[in-house]
């Protein structure tokens, strides 16, 4: 945020606050009205999950300042429809442009570096067409746009291929789908930054705790928002059978990575200490293993 | 006419060009992209011939073939996309300069009747080798061979270029995304023995140097077809009393089709482009309709020697192809394209214009033309190259191209029940198997929902004496289709840890019936 940003805000706030009626400046200013850091939206439509949780967390504008650009990073890895739930939700990456929007950003991109062929990727998950439909740049990753980066907090890997508009972007907004995943065991955030690198990904799965960490000293996102619309139980990443799919309609939006990540793995019976990758991201100081140390808001849409 | 001509084959170049492009992912089209491979008389009678049965997809060869009866060689003119190239890049050559009533040597010309006959003896006896010369299969392999793969290299590089100039990066960027929204490769496009296909493709450009359409003329069995079913057309050219007999028709005659005396026309290598109409400094010369007066025209000058003895030939290549070696390994790691018939009925209708492997660059990108690892009777024939790509699990495009039927057209949903073959581990390379560490690349990407590739976590003794938990991936033999991915995706630096061969594989009937390997007695051949 730059400081005149910060000034108009304090100054709009006060203004509201000292027009509003009593009762409205009351629940204005009430201690639970501090924004969350971990906020949990429930029993709603994908829009509305995440318009709830991004509000909790104090609304997009503590993340994306007017004229940022900003990157959105959904999973778009598979050939697959919404409704097998190996992609990000389309409508949910939808509405977290629309808010980046709506919070001045100058530009909103929307890519992944697919698994399978991008066009069917893009064209097949929705989200090229919704994101476009929210006003994205929605493009396929080029080759030409890798730069090796030197990796300083590095274990394993000492330097790897980033995508230039992730490493240039005011803020990263990643938006994973939570997936069974066979050898990480889950999928959610952490290892959604698989998506904006290059190189021979394939390498990454051995040693996969160590060098997903190390991946994630390099790219930081702003806000993680996990995707539990529908969540995939089995067979991930890629599913593809309704049995192996689950209707949670859930959002899970957290300005810590590590916690946004522990978090999701309670959907599948998982508790942060079975996920090794997410142990040694927390002892690596990426972010707090133990989500209930973070100031968290539970909202349920449902009536 | 000359202008109606002109304005025809660029029509007509444009449209094969359109469909070119159109050959990709997601192939929602209103006109099918194999339209003018379907349009060949030759590939169409070829592929009835081979395969001793009606091929409905080549229909419209069929009409094209019955109208050159009344019309003759017209498609040749006016239609067929290899002649336009030519008459384009005859151009570039200097012949040497001619005088009136020197006409060129019509020795040649009878080249390409022996050529059709060979080739129409050869079909009759399941050798098929129509394909390698018909004009609409050069064209369709050039093009997916060498014309894409350069075209996305250049793209490439003026990306690159460009892109590192910091005001017109984004418009780089941006206008190159969109091309590949309509469809431009995303990855380039490599096709192996490029290199042969493009030289073969050079030579008949560079034949131009001897005279024009020097492959139309001598070489194309298309065209001997069409000249031979068109010789007693119905359309004339008719040289009215106010020749001068200047000659400059017969020097100027693309096809050499002027006999000397300038009044007769060889109709049977005549392509009607209409250019002596429009030179002709006296206009004397008009086209006309009626039946054919024999004064005017002159047909099929074949001897029948040459006749029985490219029939012979024919029949001896036929015969000689027919026991070529097919090795066991190489056929066996080289999978067919799901949906393709039963090996020998796929040999005899495939044309060999590698459509299939051009639609399949823009979606799994494993189909590849053969060298020989089908034998010497399958060059050129598609197979699937896993360490390259895979074959799509959602993705029946092959078959919806494929202009003979070699490869059955299929929903998506029948054809992610066909085996193209199965899966093996070779515990030697497999990273968890020789190595004792976690990988699992293939298990992630294999497409089953169910997993025909699966893990089972066991504790295993190091060197060291500690005692790790290693997941050990193997494969569910009645689950696995073949597809390939776990091949293409394995990280192990050349000779993957998995590989696929064609055991288990189905192929269809021309009939659409799947059948297993073992249960078509003369399978494979």
């Amino acid at each position: 945020m730059r400081r005149r940003d910060f000034l108009r805000a304090i100054a709009g706030s006060a203004l509201a606050a000292a027009l509003l009626p009593e009762e409205s400046a009351a629940r204005f200013l009430r201690p639970a009205d501090v924004p969350a850091d971990l906020a949990v939206a429930r029993n709603g439509e994908p829009a509305q999950l995440v318009q709830a949780a991004v509000e909790a967390l104090g609304g997009m504008s503590r993340f994306v300042s007017r004229g940022d650009i900003v990157v959105v990073k959904p999973n778009i890895g598979w050939d697959r429809l919404p409704e097998q739930a190996a992609n990000t939700n389309p409508e949910v990456v939808a509405e977290v442009v629309r808010l980046c929007y709506q919070a001045g950003a100058k530009k909103v991109l929307v890519f992944d570096h697919t698994s399978n062929r991008a066009q069917r990727c893009y064209l097949r998950s929705g989200i090229q067409a919704a994101a476009k439909e929210a006003g994205a740049e929605v493009s396929f990753v080029h080759e030409q746009k890798f730069r090796n980066v030197e990796i300083r907090e590095g274990v394993e890997l000492k330097s790897w291929p980033f995508y230039k508009d992730v490493l240039e972007a005011d803020v990263l907004i990643n938006v994973p789908i939570a997936k069974h995943h066979s050898m990480a065991r889950l999928t959610v955030g952490l290892k959604n930054i698989m998506g904006v690198i290059g190189g021979d990904r394939g390498a990454i799965h051995n040693h996969f705790a160590r060098k997903i960490v190390d991946l994630n000293t390099v790219v930081k996102p702003k806000l993680t928002l996990v995707d539990g619309y529908r969540i995939l139980r089995a067979n991930g990443p890629q599913g593809g059978s309704p049995r192996d799919v689950q209707l949670l309609k859930t959002v899970v939006a957290s300005t810590d990575r590590v916690a946004a990540d522990a978090y999701a793995a309670t959907w599948f019976g998982l508790g942060p200490q079975d996920l090794d990758y997410l142990v040694e991201a927390h002892r690596r100081g990426l972010g707090e293993i133990d989500f209930r140390k973070l100031k968290i808001r539970e909202i349920d849409l449902g009536s | 006419m000359r202008t109606a001509r002109r304005v025809s084959q660029l029509l007509f170049f444009l449209l094969f060009l359109y469909l070119f492009f159109e050959a990709v992912y997601p192939y929602e089209v209103a006109l099918p992209a194999d339209l003018f491979l379907r349009a060949s008389p030759l590939a169409a009678v070829a592929s009835i011939l081979a395969s001793r049965a009606f091929v409905s997809t080549v229909v419209l060869g069929l009409v094209i073939l019955a109208l050159s009866i009344p019309l003759g060689r017209f498609f040749c003119g006016w239609i067929c996309p290899l002649g336009t190239v030519l008459d384009a890049t005859d151009r570039w050559f200097k012949r040497p300069r001619r005088k009136v009533g020197q006409r060129e040597s019509t020795r040649l010309r009878s080249w390409k009747y022996a050529l059709l006959v060979a080739i129409l003896a050869g079909s009759f006896l399941s050798v098929q080798f129509a394909g390698y010369f018909d004009p609409i299969s050069v064209i369709t392999r050039a093009f997916t061979a060498v014309l894409l793969p350069l075209l996305t290299k250049v793209a490439d590089t003026f990306v690159s270029l460009l892109g590192r100039v910091s005001f017109l990066e984004n418009i780089t960027f941006s206008a190159y995304n969109r091309l590949q929204e309509v469809g431009f490769p995303t990855q380039q496009p490599l096709v192996r023995g490029s290199f042969l296909i493009l030289v073969l493709f050079l030579v008949i450009l560079v034949l131009g140097k001897w005279s024009r359409r020097f492959w139309c003329r001598n070489l194309c069995p298309l065209g001997a077809l069409l000249g031979f079913v068109g010789q007693h057309r119905l359309t004339h050219r008719t040289v009215s009393t106010a020749c001068t007999d200047c000659g400059v028709c017969q020097l100027m005659c693309r096809m050499n089709a002027i006999e000397d005396g300038y009044r007769i026309t060889r109709t049977s290598e005549c392509i009607e482009c209409m250019q002596c109409v429009d030179i002709c400094p006296e206009g004397a010369i008009s086209y006309r309709l009626g039946l054919p007066a024999s004064s005017s025209h002159k047909g099929v000058d074949l001897d029948r020697r040459r006749v029985l003895g490219s029939l012979a030939g024919g029949t001896l290549a036929a015969a000689a192809l027919s026991v070529g070696f097919v090795g066991r390994e190489s056929s066996s790691s080289k999978l067919r394209p799901p949906g393709a018939l039963v090996e020998s009925e796929f040999l005899d209708r495939c044309v060999r214009c590698l459509e299939c492997v051009r639609i399949c660059s823009s979606t799994g990108a494993c189909l590849q033309p053969a060298l020989l690892e089908r034998g010497v009777a399958g060059f050129w024939t598609p197979v699937a190259d896993m360490r390259h790509g895979y074959c799509e699990y959602n993705c029946n495009l092959c078959g919806q191209v494929c202009p003979t039927g070699a490869i059955t057209r299929l929903s998506v949903e029948d054809k992610q029940k066909v085996v193209m073959g199965t899966a093996y581990f070779d515990r030697s390379r497999c990273i968890p198997w020789y190595r004792n560490e976690d990988c699992l690349v293939c298990e992630e990407h294999c497409p089953i929902p169910e997993k025909a590739i699966r893990l089972e976590q066991r504790p295993v003794q190091l060197p060291s004496g500690e005692t790790r938990l290693v997941k050990f991936p193997y494969v569910v033999e009645d689950l696995c289709i073949g597809c390939g991915i776990c091949v293409t995706k394995c990280p192990v630096e050349g000779q993957p840890g998995i590989f696929v061969t064609t055991a288990r594989e189905e192929r269809f009937t021309a009939r659409g019936e799947k059948v297993r390997k073992e249960e078509v007695p003369a399978y494979g051949r």
